[in-house]
């Protein structure tokens, strides 16, 4: 990541969220990013995974210069390289646990034995083999972020992201989940960037760093 | 996404909303049902009054008389003569030969004298006819059946006749089988007695109504050929000319509607007065397609609210479901997966509420078509068939209201397709 700025613009007002940002994140590594809400830290994780282009700046992940894919490239992008953990666990409420693990090998067309299969695996490798036939509503927080952390590895992804995985978590399944990613980083060898207010969960990283009025430092 | 993907995702986000979904397919049902329904009464109606119209017959049948026309005939839908023109095989060979015809069917008629068991005798018409081309003939059995075309101990009595036998029309069924004697005329060189009869006996197999000629007796052409033959074995009577012409009439039946008038034209260029319904049934169809256009007009209004709600229902997931497109996005979903999603529920919203509203609208049909025959039969009116189904318009209305919905889900699905992926990471 190399100068990377990054402005909402509202009309006729502009907020600055980023500004110049440096990072360098070996591969298999394990980062931390705190601050202040606004800071800019879920901007940060949202051009990093492709969800969002910055104003200024280069990102590269791998072979791909991020900033500059569009359309399919980006979703093949999103779909192969990356993995998203979100604080509200993104689960399609309509589907079961398995069927949304599912549904990121669906979209790498997987054929559906395969994918099956795979689904109920990786909902083993989180425990919740059990789990898989029921309905996110039928799950705890806890259950669920782990559902989630099962489809963001679904693909082998080389950079896992993740926004505030235990923010609706108590401190009980706040840790269990990251014990979880982080035994699944060790297996992958994988990426994995946490963004956290919590101090237990940041001071687990192998770097922490601080984001704050749109600049980055190493704490 | 595979196609089968992404039914699945379909399928669980309609079960999901269940309520919602039902609604809005109750909403295209109730469209779609109105539609078929006011299309199969207005189809099923026009062709009933075009029918009656044409007596029963093909619409397009055209009555040719042994006559000369006058200037104005094909101003007029009834006969306009001046003189005998006589009619013949060749007559009809040269009729055949135009190109809008599809069938030429003679007509023959006879003076007879009928003597029915209880009832007084008395003088009418016998007609005959080739009745292997029932279908080309302005005839409607209204109880038991038509003469066999080679039968000459068989024959059907017009419904006007019923009345000079004292049986009331519901009663008809009852004159099936009785024996009726008859005698056809000739006149006689000279001496004592003027007429001779050629007499026969004959079974009532049917009552009919009739426009094929004028008489109250419906025979196989054969027996009215006995019957001429037997007359002009006679003197000529000046009472009747016709005996000379082979035929006393044709029914022509055109290739469609649109060439009645063509082939009266080329009749009228043969020398033949001809008259059929073409004018009243042109007027009447233009009412009857200012009808069709109110009834249709209600029933697409009536399809554009569904197609509204489809949209807005549509529109309000696409904002309720802001978190999981982003989400689907973010795992790796294409603009194109986004936009199939919401475009296959919309189709399967229209399809299934247009499954359940045409079958709905044949129901309301054939309802309405019951009351509305009740009524006609309580007022003593002879009833309609107001309600043949047509898969046609079933399978167009669930088709058409697939479609609508594939339409009203159009700016929905697109807006839900371009939604930043960053709405899956977006506060509440």
């Amino acid at each position: 990541m190399h100068g990377l700025s990054h402005t909402y613009r509202t009309g006729g007002d502009s907020l600055t969220v980023l500004r110049g940002v440096e990072l360098e994140v070996e591969p298999g590594g394990y980062v931390a990013l705190t601050g202040p809400s606004g800071a800019g830290k879920t901007t940060l994780l949202s051009i990093l995974g492709g969800l969002e282009s910055p104003t200024e700046g280069a990102v590269t992940v791998g072979d791909y210069a991020v900033a500059q894919l569009r359309g399919d490239q980006l979703a093949a992008f999103r779909r192969e390289t990356v993995g998203f953990v979100f604080q509200h666990f993104g689960l399609l409420g309509a589907l079961t646990a398995v069927e949304n693990v599912e549904l990121a090998l669906a979209l790498s067309r997987l054929n559906s034995k395969a994918r099956e299969q795979r689904s109920l695996e990786l909902l083993a490798a989180v425990g919740l083999a059990e789990r898989a036939q029921h309905l996110p509503k039928a799950l705890s927080g806890g259950e669920k972020q782990r559902v989630a952390i099962a489809r963001a590895t679904a693909n082998v992804p080389r950079l896992i992201l993740a926004d505030e995985p235990t923010g609706n978590l108590d401190p009980d399944a706040g840790s269990a989940v990251m014990d979880l990613l982080e035994r699944l980083r060790t297996a992958n060898g994988c990426t994995v960037i946490v963004v956290s207010h919590n101090p237990i969960v940041a001071g687990r990283a192998e770097v922490c760093y601080r984001l704050e009025k749109g600049l980055l430092q190493p704490t | 996404m595979r196609w089968s993907d992404t039914f699945r995702l379909v399928s669980r986000s309609i079960r999901r909303r269940a309520a919602r979904a039902s609604l809005t397919g109750l909403g295209v049902a109730l469209g779609s049902g109105l539609l078929v329904a006011l299309v199969t009464i207005s189809n099923t109606a026009d062709t009933n009054v075009i029918g009656r119209l044409s007596h029963g017959g093909p619409v397009a049948a055209i009555k040719v008389a042994p006559a000369v026309p006058e200037p104005d005939q094909l101003d007029s839908d009834s006969l306009e003569s001046r003189g005998i023109h006589l009619l013949d095989d060749q007559s009809v060979a040269a009729i055949k030969h135009s190109r809008y015809v599809s069938s030429v069917v003679p007509v023959m008629t006879s003076e007879v004298l009928a003597l029915p068991p209880k009832a007084d005798p008395s003088f009418g018409l016998m007609i005959g006819t080739d009745l292997t081309q029932l279908g080309n003939l302005p005839i409607t059995v209204l109880a038991g059946r038509m003469p066999s075309p080679s039968s000459l101990t068989e024959v059907a009595i017009s419904s006007s006749y019923l009345d000079h036998l004292h049986v009331v029309p519901a009663n008809a069924p009852a004159v099936l089988g009785m024996e009726i004697e008859f005698a056809t005329p000739r006149r006689e060189p000279s001496g004592q007695v003027r007429f001779r009869g050629r007499w026969f006996r004959a079974t009532i197999v049917g009552v009919v109504a009739q426009q094929v000629s004028d008489g109250d007796f419906v025979f196989p052409i054969k027996q009215t050929q006995l019957a001429r033959e037997w007359a002009l074995g006679g003197e000529p009577d000046p009472d009747f000319p016709l005996l000379a012409s082979q035929y006393t009439g044709l029914v022509v039946v055109a290739t469609s509607l649109d060439r009645v008038h063509d082939v009266r034209a080329e009749i009228d260029q043969l020398g033949y007065a001809t008259s059929a319904p073409e004018h009243l049934i042109a007027t009447v169809q233009r009412y009857l397609r200012v009808v069709d256009i109110v009834l249709g007009g209600i029933g697409t209004v009536a399809l554009v609210i569904a197609a509204l709600s489809i949209a807005s229902t549509l529109l309000t997931a696409v904002h309720e479901r802001r978190r999981e497109i982003g989400v689907l996005k973010a795992i790796g979903a294409r603009d194109s997966d986004v936009l199939r999603w919401f475009l296959v529920e919309a189709v399967a919203i229209g399809f299934g509420g247009g499954i359940v509203g045409s079958l709905a609208g044949v129901g309301m049909a054939e309802l309405l078509g019951l009351a509305v025959n009740d009524y006609l039969l309580k007022q003593g009116l002879g009833g309609v068939e107001l309600s043949s189904i047509s898969g046609t318009i079933v399978v167009g209305g669930v088709v058409g209201a697939s479609l609508l919905a594939l339409l009203a889900a159009a700016v929905p699905a697109l807006m839900a397709s371009r939604l930043s992926a960053r709405e899956a990471v977006a506060g509440e």
